[in-house]
């Protein structure tokens, strides 16, 4: 399963958790940076799937955004790296080829769309037409 | 999105000069959340974060608690709070006004609240008992929209005493025309079955009815339920056996509409999670597992394209391969399939074959044999990572030939390692091949 989804720059700087596991608040900027960390040490002829502690990173850059998820072990761990990607496109459909700027500034919506894809740890929704309808829906009734 | 996204933080103070204008209220409380987002990149110190955080949670505080702030308000006090939570800071004073929102906001503003329940909010939080009222009417709206955000929230979190509450409203929905009701019903029960077992025990043919949904949303999320069931008792549900063998099969065949698909692989995902489902029937059964050969051989001929998402794809049909009762042309192919991957170029691919190849060396030494040059580059590889995978495998391919060689390779390892984790694997395995090999 998936454990926590994160959005951060190379500045460490967390652009977008979401957590399907519990982590305390207190915990979870430690845990942002040392995984951040990790990840920014990384070359790019590395691998993309990192051991940490008991459990998996996958994690992608996109330009200046390195986007992580925690996995289990028993994970299938490239097609977590296309989840990601795929992620990325539905992001790109909806706001017409997405920046950081409008992942900031949209932090209600780039959540609501994740909220489609997985819950509970899980990838429900891989559909790009499904994924965006329910806010594609929203948007018409929040301008009518 | 490479270079749009190069539209960095530099080009912000351009975009937010607009902030001083009192008549557009949207443009003002964006910039809001665009002032606090830039005011923290500026920082550089977690000094001056927890100052500047601090200043704008006392902000937030006192303007959700005025009589005078608005829903359309309230919404973006709440993504404001979402985001400061998000940075490590608690802002517990916003809860009840997220649970308000979700409660008393227009469809937008309601979807932002439920949402904000369930960022801040956990399973065992005393307040989501607040929420269930507003769920309950939700999921009685004559408005779709405000039914799914309902199903969607119920699925995230849901305190486990009230579901019996709600069970029969979320039953009702499983015959809903909508298809995304349906599913998403369907996934409300799964989040039951995980929390609450015992509650749905009675709906178990009204989950088969939604496995043959003409709906294929609502039939692979009826596939969450199945997998943890299967896990839990595959004799269970060996009957179904043909069911998932052939939703495989129209699947693979490219009979879903062309919007599930993605690069050209019909809905990649289903076909990983009904490979897992597969593999749980088909381990330790032969007539069971021969009900399934046909359709793997199917799967790895289709996935011959270059994608990652057909390798993994394919890892997956290997995996199930190898689990289920052996076969020995589809073996063939798979160990084919194995080698490619670890003689792969591409890093990913590598390591993706050097973990098959773990979880196949005990049924398949010989192919461990096969590749053993390319395992042995692997040790020395620059990437610790890759490193790691093929210790782990040489562990497993121990033999009183070998075991000084590896445990040296290890020791070896242990000596430029940094990761706790990973010391403490790895001493276990070295001190369990020393008491094997004396």
């Amino acid at each position: 399963m998936i454990k926590f989804m994160l959005m951060v720059n190379r500045q460490g700087q967390t652009r977008l958790s979401r957590y399907y596991q519990s982590v305390e608040l207190s915990r979870r900027a430690a845990l942002e940076a040392d995984v951040v960390r990790c990840c920014l040490s990384r070359k790019k002829d590395q691998c993309s799937f990192v051991e940490y502690k008991d459990f998996k990173l996958v994690y992608r850059q996109y330009a200046a955004l390195y986007i992580v998820v925690g996995v289990t072990d028993t994970e299938n761990e490239l097609s977590i790296y296309e989840l990601v990607h795929n992620f990325v496109e539905v992001l790109d459909k909806y706001f017409s080829r997405v920046s950081e700027l409008d992942i900031m500034f949209n932090l209600d919506r780039v959540h609501i769309i994740l909220d489609e894809m997985i819950q509970n740890g899980h990838i429900v929704e891989t559909n790009k037409s499904r994924i965006l309808a329910p806010l594609t829906a929203l948007d018409k009734m929040a301008d009518g | 999105m490479s270079d749009v996204v190069e539209k960095t933080l530099t080009a912000l103070p351009s975009l937010l000069s607009l902030d001083s204008q009192p008549g557009s209220a949207k443009l003002s409380s964006t910039s809001k959340l665009g002032n606090l987002i830039r005011g923290i990149t500026e920082l550089t110190s977690k000094h001056e974060e927890e100052k500047l955080i601090q200043r704008e949670l006392a902000s937030i505080k006192e303007q959700v608690s005025s009589p005078n702030t608005s829903m359309r308000q309230m919404k973006e006090l709440m993504v404001r709070a979402i985001y400061c939570e998000s940075l490590g800071y608690e802002a517990s004073f916003s809860y009840i006004h997220a649970i308000k929102l979700a409660q008393q906001g227009t469809v937008l503003e309601k979807r932002v609240g439920y949402l904000a329940v369930s960022l801040f909010l956990n399973e065992s939080h005393e307040l989501l008992l607040l929420l269930v009222n507003t769920v309950l009417k939700d999921l009685q709206s004559t408005n779709l929209i405000e039914v799914c955000m309902a199903l969607t929230v119920v699925s995230q979190m849901f305190p486990k005493d009230m579901i019996p509450a709600i069970l029969p409203l979320v039953e009702e929905k499983l015959n809903h025309p909508k298809e995304i009701i349906r599913r998403k019903a369907v996934l409300a029960l799964y989040k039951f079955y995980l929390i609450a077992p015992n509650q749905v025990q009675h709906i178990h043919n009204k989950f088969r009815k939604a496995l043959c949904d003409k709906d294929p949303g609502v039939m692979t999320a009826s596939l969450h339920i199945y997998l943890q069931m299967i896990q839990e008792n595959p004799e269970g549900y060996k009957d179904l056996t043909v069911s998932f063998v052939t939703i495989l099969k129209q699947v693979v065949g490219g009979k879903l509409p062309m919007d599930f698909n993605y690069h050209s692989v019909p809905a990649p995902w289903l076909q990983i999670q009904l490979l897992r489902i597969l593999s749980l029937l088909g381990k330790n059964d032969q007539s069971t597992s021969e009900i399934m050969y046909e359709v793997l051989d199917e799967s790895l001929r289709r996935a011959e394209m270059n994608h990652n998402i057909t390798y993994a794809i394919l890892y997956e049909c290997v995996k199930c391969i190898y689990t289920i009762h052996p076969k020995s042309d589809l073996l063939e192919k798979a160990a084919k399939c194995i080698g490619n991957f670890v003689l792969s170029p591409k890093i990913n691919l590598k390591y993706l074959g050097l973990k098959a190849l773990t979880y196949v060396v005990q049924q398949d030494p010989k192919l461990a044999l096969q590749h053993q040059m390319t395992i042995i580059e692997c040790l020395d590889h620059p990437d610790l990572i890759i490193k790691r995978e093929t210790l782990e495998l040489l562990f497993r391919i121990t033999n009183a030939q070998n075991v000084t060689v590896i445990v040296e390779k290890m020791l070896e390892f242990l000596r430029i390692n940094t990761d706790d984790y990973t010391t403490i694997d790895l001493v276990g395995k070295v001190a369990e091949l020393a008491e094997k090999y004396p």
